[in-house]
């Protein structure tokens, strides 16, 4: 199989997917309600804790309340690489069942087709949940207002590294669902994975307010590159000398892949397909 | 016995040592088996941590050949092993032992190259994406099976035409009725011009109509591309319909392999006479010279007897001189009874 024609798959599924996906328009407003609700409540909490807090505390903080609502607004619209996310609820459904047996009737590289698969879904909720919010996110009263980028480069580094973030996550899932085949269960233990993958990502607190000592070790683990990284672009606590850290999320990105095609290869030797 | 070079990780070759041309499809003492889990006698929380394992075999050296352009039923009760040998065949599973090899390949060896060349229907199973139209599946096939775009458009062309089906292509799938998916499965399976086709229950749920065209566009596709069919399914008439071959699988042994007309021989030799009659002497088991069974019920007389022994003409005349018929009717058994009677006699 050459990479010519992988690629041709990947793009041709990916197509097929991300058409799929956007067909779910309603599902995802609604959701984008969610998101809504959940980042006004959060913009609340924060709000509070920044009024009220050791004035030294919040001079010193690495956030400024406005970079934090910022924060909240855009990890609330770029869900998409949110952690829990978790995995194409299709093919571990498929991996379930044993239908994965007719996937490798086919001549293609199952990676590449799950691979692209995942990355193709995961645009729909970027338009339909993503602008949403934005917009909500845009037109509130000054205090709870999403404020513009910190400079256009901050702006270009961002989208690169947000496109980066996607790649990593789809990565770190097929890591995961690769682990899954053969074994009949294990919802449960990769959704443990998935929590403590969004909060290692910023999902749930950005990772620059997390204690000092802590923070080098934050910005180089894998998590960082599926939120915390591409926002800190936008909000200008990262400029144009820090765009090395994209590199981070490469890195990672590369390491799943490769650990990913790995187990899957040798996963996929041993897997017994039973049953009619 | 064939003598079979397997040297080499599944190369490639046509031929055995004496030069005869290989079959296309050749299995010799194909083994499978699988682990199955069962609970322990007693106690529903002992399960929980102990269970007894079982290894039940699958297939028990099953072998067969078919050369290019057959079409030939594969039958047999359920867990009979019939998907584990199209498994094998398609290259997903890996038997323990025995020989496979497909145009050459040995399919488990070399499976990308293998599929290639193979196409399955499943009717229970769907390979087209649900919420798009289906031509979005068929231009996806195009990319996994590498078609050229000008071979692909010709193809899908004359597939769509023959099997009425150039209205469905940009209805999404999961509007379509399952007659018209499943004619878009088969456009689908048959895009890349497999040389083999597996269907798997092609006709289950479709209406009468649906069913002859099917069984029609099989036959003719078969005719004019010379496509190596191998149909399993607990339909008979598609059997009946489309195979000149039966291959019967009990307990992962081949049981019969041969013609059909020669299965009915031998399993169902009886030939049964139906007739209406006016007058009844007794109604119930009536005694006719020379027939196996005879009754006489709500005015309809049946009887069994064996063609071989006592001639049709001979039992109309024999029946007529007791009874007053209106009409009579001589008929084969049915199709199902004697696959039911094959089944029962081989104890699978």
């Amino acid at each position: 199989m050459t990479a010519g024609k992988n690629f041709r798959v990947g793009a041709a599924v990916f197509r097929i997917k991300t058409a799929e996906a956007l067909q779910y328009n309603v599902a995802w407003l609604a959701n984008s309600l969610v998101g809504t609700f959940w980042g006004l409540i959060e913009i609340t909490v924060y709000t509070v804790f920044f009024t009220y807090a050791n004035a030294s505390y919040v001079q010193s903080a690495a956030l400024t309340l406005a970079q934090t609502v910022s924060y909240v607004w855009l990890a609330q619209a770029f869900f998409v690489s949110n952690a829990m996310m978790g995995m194409d609820g299709e093919i571990v459904g498929k991996i379930n069942s044993g239908d994965i047996g007719f996937e490798l009737c086919r001549p293609m590289d199952l990676y590449t087709y799950w691979y692209a698969k995942i990355f193709g879904g995961r645009f729909a909720p970027l338009v339909w949940r993503g602008l949403p919010v934005l917009l909500v996110g845009m037109v509130l009263p000054a205090s709870y207002r999403i404020s513009g980028p910190a400079s256009i480069g901050g702006l270009l580094l961002m989208i690169i590294s947000m496109l980066a973030a996607m790649l990593l996550s789809v990565a770190f899932n097929m890591l995961l669902l690769s682990v899954r085949i053969g074994i009949a269960w294990g919802d449960g233990p990769v959704n443990m994975i998935l929590l403590f993958a969004g909060v290692l990502s910023g999902g749930y607190l950005p990772l620059q307010l997390w204690p000092d000592f802590m923070q080098k070790f934050l910005l180089f683990q894998p998590f960082a590159g599926y939120m915390d990284i591409p926002l800190r672009f936008y909000v200008g606590s990262a400029n144009m000398r820090d765009a090395w850290q994209i590199l981070v999320q490469m890195g990672w990105t590369a390491i799943f892949i490769l650990l990913g095609r790995a187990v899957m290869k040798s996963r996929l030797k041993s897997v017994v397909i039973q049953g009619g | 016995m064939k003598k079979i070079n397997t040297k080499g990780a599944g190369v490639f070759f046509s031929c055995d040592a004496s030069g005869k041309k290989m079959p296309q499809i050749f299995l010799h003492g194909i083994t499978k088996t699988f682990k199955v889990y069962e609970r322990k006698k007693r106690g529903i929380i002992t399960g929980a941590f102990f269970r007894n394992a079982k290894t039940v075999t699958a297939l028990d050296g099953v072998g067969f050949e078919m050369d290019e352009g057959e079409m030939a039923g594969y039958i047999g009760p359920n867990g009979a092993g019939k998907s584990t040998t199209v498994k094998v065949i398609s290259g997903i599973l890996t038997p323990e032992a025995g020989e496979c090899v497909i145009m050459g390949r040995v399919p488990w060896k070399r499976r990308a190259e293998h599929v290639a060349q193979i196409g399955v229907v499943f009717g229970q199973r769907s390979q087209l994406w649900w919420d798009v139209p289906a031509g979005d599946s068929f231009e996806m096939m195009r990319h996994i099976y590498n078609v050229p775009f000008e071979s692909f458009k010709q193809r899908l062309a004359e597939l769509t035409d023959v099997l009425d089906a150039g209205g469905l292509v940009k209805t999404p799938v999961r509007q379509l009725s399952l007659g018209q998916r499943m004619r878009c499965e088969i456009v689908a399976s048959l895009l890349h011009r497999p040389k083999i086709l597996f269907l798997d229950e092609p006709t289950i749920g479709l209406d009468a109509v649906s069913k002859l065209a099917l069984r029609e566009f099989l036959k003719n596709e078969n005719k004019k591309h010379g496509t190596t069919m191998i149909l399993t399914t607990h339909d008979m008439d598609d059997i009946k319909a489309l195979c000149s071959r039966v291959l019967v699988i009990g307990r992962g042994k081949i049981l019969y392999d041969g013609a059909m007309p020669e299965l009915a021989k031998r399993y169902a030799p009886l030939r049964r006479l139906r007739a209406s009659a006016k007058s009844a002497p007794a109604e119930g088991e009536i005694m006719i010279d020379g027939a196996s069974s005879a009754n006489f019920e709500n005015g309809t007389l049946t009887v069994m007897f064996d063609p071989e022994k006592l001639k049709a003409h001979e039992l109309v005349m024999r029946v007529s001189e007791k009874y007053s018929l209106n009409d009579i009717m001589i008929e084969e058994q049915n199709i199902d009874e004697i696959i039911a009677e094959m089944y029962r006699e081989m104890n699978i």
